[in-house]
């Protein structure tokens, strides 16, 4: 059974289509890239599997129940975590405060009590070597640092897919790289599928992801393994982003 | 009996709710724009109010010529208060902007007490009334309605037909692309936050065209909340939809009004006004953005 | 046990300082009228503060509960003051205060509290003034007349004290309704509520993607605040003056002193309403005897003047001052 299961989903804004009939199915423990320019309606995407607004029409399914209507706040319970691009941690509160909040309304979370949270969350503050900044409060960190935040926060929600928006966006390559070694460590240790939406950062799909959507113009251009994806030239030819060095087949 | 009186009110109301709408109008200017509620909306036509008594009573100046003047003084006030306040406020959270516009109202309230005193004041500007079938209007209240239309399609002409407000338009729909355009957007929100507040006091004259008692440093508040019906019923962002909104509450008002004073033990006054504020909790959880399609 | 002794540890300087008050002002000749006054403060900025400090919405309307508690008390005094209750006439009146308040907090909550930021204002602005002309206009409880209760109060006590409780009696429960809302705020602070409401304060759409239920946690804050505005009318107004009054009672500028005393002292905090009121009060007793009937002109610029400059206000700018030290545990 697929862990996330989008059929023929279609958003539209006035006269605008932001998503048009798209459907992708997501099995547990994959990692796929959303892959498109500005516009293509990978954000929007992103927004309809997270909640935050109904597709006009078609339908999610999450582990084989129809959660087209679910308001968002129930989404995280059942396992759905998001980054945004720009990290939004709730800022007068401490980046243990923050991981803790995750723990708390999270998948396990009603199981949890305040203090247990409080103690989980120094796993993660590890696993992102935040262990220095614990009780600063999270407003005062750098951007990247944020970053970690977020993503400490997401895990801590103990999702079983994680949507993570533009998470390498402004890193230089050295941080990318670490970046992709990270989201696969985490993919084994946390047993999650993520889906990571980048908008041109090449080495970062050709490393990280097995499948690629590519989305152009609100619909699906195409859904397939990487490789296959990235020498397309039906990709080739409508989104000009910039190639990886060296030869995809080489990878 | 009671049919002719029904229409006579409901005359009355919709003359009344015109000079309802004018008002509102510069409420949702300030919103559509800079997405600020002006909770001391009603603090700036009781300016408005205070100034058409002062002119009249100590210069024998007519109303009608003290219009432009609150316009400006409105327009001053705008500007002070966005340049020395507003301004910073707008990337901060909402509460701040709304504290910030409902202290200023308290300060307006307080410096008219101070300079004028909290008793009830009136002026009389009698110019005659004319007998129509349902009711008697007295002329005053068909130049304050008159006022109120010419000001509306005065905006209308401006948003639409001049450099400044096409420019202002471009501000609402994408501020970023009007700033790439070359529009000094800061400048523009100041504008429109003065224009809005112009529109508001010159609009404290128009209402007391209407109801020239009655006038005292603390009438503002029932304004606001008038206001917020209106606004809501119009659109919160939309002028146009505030001066229609104006419209339907004023009919609603006087209706209701007539109706209720037909019950036995009830006030109908009181009554009416604790209507308006069941209208403004209906139409937020019905339709928050206005009964009218007006952009 | 020990964890919860340190969790609970901010309340030492806030239940210290009311003792101090209140021993200040039994001790001191004179005193108690101010002290008095400076318990309502308190009160009413810790009652407010739960609310509006940590959700981060303004409830322009919260007088409305405040009256509302009033007229809860004056109902069962003025119905039942022949039934021979005792205190317990002051319970069932209690009661009805809470009662009513958490009635009209859920039927506004209810609409209001779907809404967002500035919507919520302004479905709020009207509160106050709907209910007193809901009240005059059906001529609900005596309308526009109000209650006068001084003569049941009398009746079921005694004169002398009906006396004691409206000037004595009536200002310690204040004090016991303060520690009271300074408990609850500490309560929901250490809880699973107060990140939440610190979650959707900061950032509320990222506080839904992360599970939270938005509105459930701010009606909860909403009720307990109302309901605590409703034992403090039901208090400071009913019992002290024995007579409720529409015009009075849902006076919108009572709202506005709430909103000062939460800003100077700091929203959000737990000791912010203490310092607030305090400062407030004294301001406004003293500023009386100066300049009469310029308080408000004084303290509304005050207003503009934190927001710009000071938004977390006095005990938010020490709570930084005294980041990572010891003292980060006390001041909350």
């Amino acid at each position: 059974m697929p862990l996330l299961k989008l059929e023929n989903i279609t958003k539209r804004f006035g006269g605008l289509v932001a998503v048009d009939d798209v459907s992708l199915e997501i099995r547990p423990g994959e990692i796929i890239a959303i892959v498109g320019p500005n516009g293509a309606g990978k954000t929007t995407l992103f927004n309809i599997i997270n909640g935050v607004f109904p597709p006009d029409s078609g339908k999610i399914h999450f582990e084989g129940k129809d959660i087209t209507n679910v308001p968002t706040f129930r989404r995280a319970p059942l396992g759905i975590g998001r980054t945004f691009q720009i990290p939004r941690p709730f800022g007068s509160a401490s980046v243990r405060e923050n991981i803790a909040i995750g723990g708390m309304f999270g998948a396990q979370g009603h199981r949890m009590s305040v203090d247990e949270c409080m103690e989980k969350a120094g796993r993660y503050i590890d696993l992102v070597g935040l262990k220095e900044h614990a009780d600063k409060p999270a407003g005062g960190l750098t951007p990247t640092e944020k970053k970690l935040v977020e993503i400490a926060r997401a895990l801590a929600m103990k999702p079983k897919l994680l949507l993570m928006d533009e998470a390498m966006a402004g890193m230089n390559p050295k941080d990318i790289d670490k970046m992709v070694e990270f989201i696969k460590e985490i993919r084994k240790t946390e047993n999650i599928a993520i889906v990571s939406m980048v908008e041109h950062i090449m080495r970062a799909v050709a490393g990280l992801a097995e499948r690629v959507m590519v989305m152009h113009q609100g619909a699906k251009l195409v859904d397939e393994p990487t490789r296959e994806a990235l020498s397309d030239p039906r990709v080739i030819e409508v989104y000009l982003g910039r190639p990886p060095e060296g030869n995809v087949a080489d990878r | 009996m009671i049919t002719e009186q029904l229409i006579g009110n409901l005359i009355q109301g919709l003359i009344l709710g015109g000079i309802y709408g004018m008002a509102t109008m510069g409420l949702s200017l300030i919103f559509g724009v800079l997405r600020v509620v002006n909770v001391g909306h009603g603090q700036f036509i009781m300016v408005g109010a205070f100034m058409a008594l002062w002119m009249f009573n100590s210069l024998g100046v007519v109303p009608v010529i003290a219009i432009p003047f609150a316009f400006l003084l409105g327009m001053l006030l705008g500007f002070i208060f966005y340049y020395s306040c507003i301004k910073r406020l707008l990337k901060g959270p909402e509460l701040a902007s709304l504290l910030a516009t409902f202290s200023v109202g308290i300060i307006l309230e307080e410096t008219i007490k101070l300079i004028f005193g909290s008793e009830f004041r009136g002026y009389n500007w009698a110019l005659g009334k004319i007998t129509i079938p349902f009711t008697v209007l007295p002329y005053t209240k068909l130049v304050a309605l008159s006022g109120s239309i010419i000001v509306a399609v005065l905006l209308y002409l401006w948003f639409n037909r001049t450099r400044a407000g096409t420019a202002l338009r471009s501000v609402v729909e994408d501020s970023e692309g009007a700033r790439v355009c070359g529009i000094n957007v800061d400048w523009q929100y100041a504008l429109s936050f003065s224009l809005g507040i112009g529109l508001t006091v010159a609009s404290g004259v128009m209402l007391t065209m209407f109801i020239p008692v009655g006038i005292n440093p603390y009438m503002g508040g029932q304004y606001t909340l008038k206001a917020f019906v209106i606004a809501v019923l119009g659109g919160l962002s939309s002028p146009y939809g505030a001066f229609f909104g104006g419209l339907v509450f004023g009919l609603v008002e006087n209706g209701s009004y007539t109706l209720l004073a037909l019950i036995p033990h009830v006030e109908p006054f009181a009554l009416t006004r604790f209507l308006s504020f069941v209208m403004l909790l209906v139409i937020l959880l019905i339709r928050p953005t206005g009964l009218f399609r007006t952009r | 046990m020990k964890n919860t002794l340190s969790k609970y540890l901010p309340l030492v300087p806030v239940l210290a300082g009311y003792l101090l008050l209140f021993l200040v002002g039994e001790n001191l000749e004179g005193t108690w009228q101010l002290i008095a006054l400076l318990a309502f403060y308190c009160a009413l900025g810790q009652a407010f503060n739960l609310f509006m400090g940590m959700t981060g919405y303004v409830d322009f309307g919260y007088v409305a509960f405040l009256g509302i508690g009033t007229y809860g008390m004056a109902i069962a005094i003025s119905r039942f003051s022949d039934k021979g209750w005792g205190l317990g006439l002051l319970v069932v009146g209690m009661l009805m205060a809470i009662g009513m308040a958490t009635l009209l907090s859920l039927a506004v909550g209810a609409v209001a509290l779907r809404l967002r930021g500035a919507y919520f204002a302004i479905a709020t602005i009207g509160v106050n003034e709907g209910l007193r002309y809901l009240i005059e206009g059906a001529r609900l409880w005596n309308g526009s007349e109000g209650i006068l209760f001084s003569g049941h109060l009398k009746k079921a006590f005694g004169r002398d004290f009906a006396i004691a409780l409206s000037t004595y009696w009536a200002d310690v429960m204040l004090f016991l309704i303060a520690a009271f809302a300074a408990f609850m705020t500490l309560f929901y602070m250490r809880s699973k509520v107060g990140y939440a409401l610190t979650a959707l304060r900061e950032d509320e759409d990222a506080a839904k993607v992360m599970g939270i239920n938005v509105t459930k946690y701010k009606i909860i804050a909403f009720i307990t605040s109302a309901s605590l505005a409703g034992m403090i009318g039901a208090v400071a107004w009913a019992l002290k003056l024995t007579y409720v009054y529409p015009p009075d009672v849902f006076e919108i500028h009572y709202t506005v002193e709430a909103i000062i005393i939460v800003l100077l002292g700091g929203a959000g905090t737990l000791l912010g309403p203490i310092v607030g009121g305090l400062i407030y009060g004294l301001s406004k007793y003293y500023l009386a005897i100066i300049l009469p009937g310029f308080q408000l002109l004084i303290f509304a610029p005050i207003i503009i003047f934190i927001i710009v400059l000071f938004p977390e206000g006095t005990v938010g700018v020490l709570k930084k001052k005294v980041q990572g030290t010891f003292w980060e545990k006390i001041i909350v």
